[in-house]
């Protein structure tokens, strides 16, 4: 367990700690899934400790509920409908703006990593993909879709 | 070997909780809960890819589908004053295309999945050398596919347009406010010195 | 049993206590800074923050949750109840998984995944659900108008966030948050923020533009967890509380520890991108001198970008919601996109910068 021995003992070797120390030999695709199972148990964990919270004002905390307390807070008076409404149609085109432009992130992460194995011509066309997004981005702003008013 | 079998355990468990999600998306009431249940559905086909070992495939469902598309769906849906009694009778009606858009989707299930018993081989290959598949990715995307590549770019280009063209409407009487403008402007035009003579006011 | 399994079980229990571990300093590491916060906050305002529970009001934080635990936890009548319960869950689970590929030292990470970089995006793009279904599952003006807002932000900023991170990798060439870290080592000439290193000049070319973005990702951070000056979900003279009004006893403090949590790893995120992570600004071994373990620099590091951040929310007027949009989109936006231009340009032309990789990606 020379994994464990090394998150004790401040060692500055600059290995990395992953799932091969197990008895036996892992196949490469095995190794690669033992990566994400503490993934998991963090998350398991987190749920964990965010469910004990919520017990534990359930079990220590008092509950006495009345029709006051539980309503919807309005500034001192009664809310007249139901709070869900209607909004400004601007929220949706930040909506569309931002999947689009997450999509153009999402591909120049692969350039980032290959960039210097793929040449002057990979770059080239990233350029290009580049433009066609600021082309996007400069018909929004003379639009005025990135106005908020 | 317990960590052997964990990718077993964790598929069925990840495709159950898959396939019933679907099912919730359809079946649950309320829409903000449909959405909720559709984002389950990404999450387990999300762990499905991982467990096929494409990681990076894994990771960009949840950050575009998860992180970006189903937020433009709750907005949809949270703030839609539909009627749904009203949406509900509209059902059969559209039951016959829903139909057939099953059967073929279900059809292409049964080839793909015929392909791999005749082909067992055929199925995700784990690069030996150690390419993580992000790598692998970026070797041939932007120099042997960088025509569909450049076309992802117009089609999203496009999407951008459509998107103002369809959504952006000006109101009028608003004021906005013009930064360049406030930062450009000087004394000589901002400060007017009048020289007030007492007892007559400043009304000329 | 035990003889079925082989070894496996010492190996799993032993991650389990790791991941506890790290866990439980993280937690009691939140109480402090959520203190020192305050502290901060006060000093700036020459009061003296909390000092009556335990010395300088040290335990000011375990006191504060002790008395969320015994506070009534009100479920509103109008209210979305299994939503509501499940949106602050989903909060702090996920500000939790976030952390699970942040390097704290040499090995001491709980996953090392291939594609850090793209785990911490995927895995904080989720966070925007707790808002946004504890604004709408509460069923009340407020949350809802708070989470709209909350997340129109948080989108806008995300972008910014992932183009920044772009001119990292370009330098780096791995989405290994221990690469990167690694591609800093040597001194903090090699850190990306600042870019100094005079034994190669054409790489001088680079410290403005790495500079910069590593400025703009302390804003974008900012407008990205609702911290002040960005704090307009919950501004309190428009919105009451914003999305949190509704919310009380442990759920709400569900939704306080994961905002905090946030905003660490961002200053976490910070350290890694652009501060060298855990290896010190000079790389001198004095034999007369104790080393200083890696995990301390990366530990200060955190806690001196979060002092900004902290010296920034005392300091610095709201933003007007115009003025936020315009930011991000229109100049945070597109000067990355330049930086991105021109670090490939200069990969392109020079290779890589990164110091600590043998052959570069």
């Amino acid at each position: 367990m020379t994994d464990g021995l090394q998150f004790i003992a401040f060692s500055t070797v600059n290995s990395v700690s992953s799932g091969t120390q197990l008895s036996a030999p892992l196949s490469t695709q095995s190794a690669f899934l033992l990566e994400y199972l503490p993934v998991v148990m963090l998350f398991a964990i987190g749920l964990v400790i965010s469910l004990a919270f919520l017990v534990m004002a359930k079990i220590f905390a008092p509950s006495s509920p009345d029709a006051e307390k539980i309503s919807t807070y309005e500034c001192g008076f009664n809310s007249f409908d139901d709070s869900r409404m209607k909004f400004d149609v601007r929220f949706y085109l930040v909506a569309i703006l931002f999947i689009i432009f997450d999509i153009e992130v999402a591909f120049l992460f692969p350039w980032a990593v290959s960039i210097d194995k793929i040449g002057v011509y990979g770059w080239a066309v990233v350029m290009i993909f580049l433009f066609e997004l600021a082309v996007g981005l400069a018909y929004a702003w003379k639009k005025g879709a990135l106005d908020w008013e | 070997m317990f960590v052997e079998m964990l990718p077993a355990i964790a598929f069925y468990i990840l495709a159950a909780t898959a396939v019933g999600m679907a099912f919730m998306v359809i079946a649950s009431r309320n829409p903000v809960h449909s959405v909720v249940f559709l984002i389950g559905t990404f999450l387990a086909s999300a762990g499905l890819f991982v467990l096929m070992g494409a990681e990076f495939l894994a990771l960009l469902l949840i950050m575009v589908y998860v992180g970006a598309v189903a937020v433009l769906f709750m907005f949809v849906v949270m703030m839609l004053d539909v009627d749904f009694v009203e949406m509900k009778q509209g059902f059969l009606q559209y039951l016959p295309i829903g139909g057939v858009v099953a059967c073929i989707l279900l059809a292409e299930m049964i080839l793909v999945g015929a392909a791999s018993l005749v082909n067992p081989g055929a199925g995700v290959k784990f690069a030996e050398d150690g390419t993580s598949n992000i790598e692998a990715i970026g070797n041939v995307l932007y120099t042997e596919y960088a025509f569909f590549f450049e076309a992802v770019g117009l089609i999203l280009l496009l999407a951008m347009v459509g998107a103002i063209v369809l959504t952006l409407r000006k109101r009028d009487g608003v004021k906005t406010q013009n930064i360049s403008e406030q930062i450009a402007r000087t004394r000589e035009g901002g400060v007017e010195l009048v020289d007030i003579k007492p007892g007559e006011g400043i009304g000329s | 049993m035990i003889e079925l399994f082989g070894m496996e079980w010492p190996w799993l229990l032993w991650k389990l206590v790791q991941i506890l571990l790290f866990v439980i300093v993280l937690l009691v590491g939140l109480a402090f800074l959520l203190l020192m916060d305050r502290k901060v906050w006060a000093a700036v305002q020459l009061r003296r923050g909390p000092n009556v529970v335990g010395p300088f009001g040290l335990l000011q934080s375990f006191a504060d949750f002790l008395k969320f635990v015994f506070k009534e936890l009100i479920i509103p009548a109008g209210s979305d109840k299994v939503l509501f319960i499940l949106a602050p869950i989903i909060t702090l689970v996920t500000a939790f998984g976030v952390w699970a590929v942040v390097p704290a030292a040499p090995g001491w990470v709980i996953s090392n995944l291939n594609l850090g970089v793209l785990y911490i995006l995927a895995i904080s793009s989720l966070g925007v659900y707790g808002i946004i279904i504890g604004g709408w599952a509460s069923n009340s003006k407020y949350p809802f108008l708070g989470a709209l807002r909350s997340t129109a932000q948080m989108i806008s900023y995300e972008v910014s966030i992932g183009f920044i991170l772009i001119t990292v990798l370009l330098l780096v060439g791995s989405l290994n948050l221990t690469e990167i870290v690694n591609a800093q080592a040597g001194g903090f000439w090699n850190w990306h923020a600042l870019m100094l290193d005079f034994g190669d000049p054409k790489s001088l070319i680079l410290f403005p533009v790495m500079f910069y973005m590593f400025v703009l990702f302390c804003i974008s951070a900012l407008a990205e967890t609702n911290r002040p000056p960005f704090d307009l979900p919950e501004a309190e003279s428009e919105l009451v509380a914003g999305y949190q009004v509704e919310y009380s006893s442990t759920a709400y403090l569900l939704f306080m520890i994961g905002e905090y949590l946030n905003i660490v790893l961002m200053c976490a995120m910070l350290t890694v991108m652009f501060l060298g992570g855990w290896h010190a600004p000079l790389d001198v071994k004095l034999s007369f001198m104790p080393q200083i373990p890696p995990f301390f620099w990366f530990a200060g590091k955190v806690v001196f970008m979060f002092f900004l951040f902290a010296m920034v929310k005392a300091i610095v007027p709201r933003y007007r919601y115009d003025q936020l949009m315009r930011l991000g989109w229109k100049v945070f936006l597109p000067s990355s996109l330049v930086a991105i231009v021109i670090v490939s340009t200069y990969v392109m032309m020079f290779g890589r910068t990164a110091v600590g990789l043998a052959g570069g990606g």
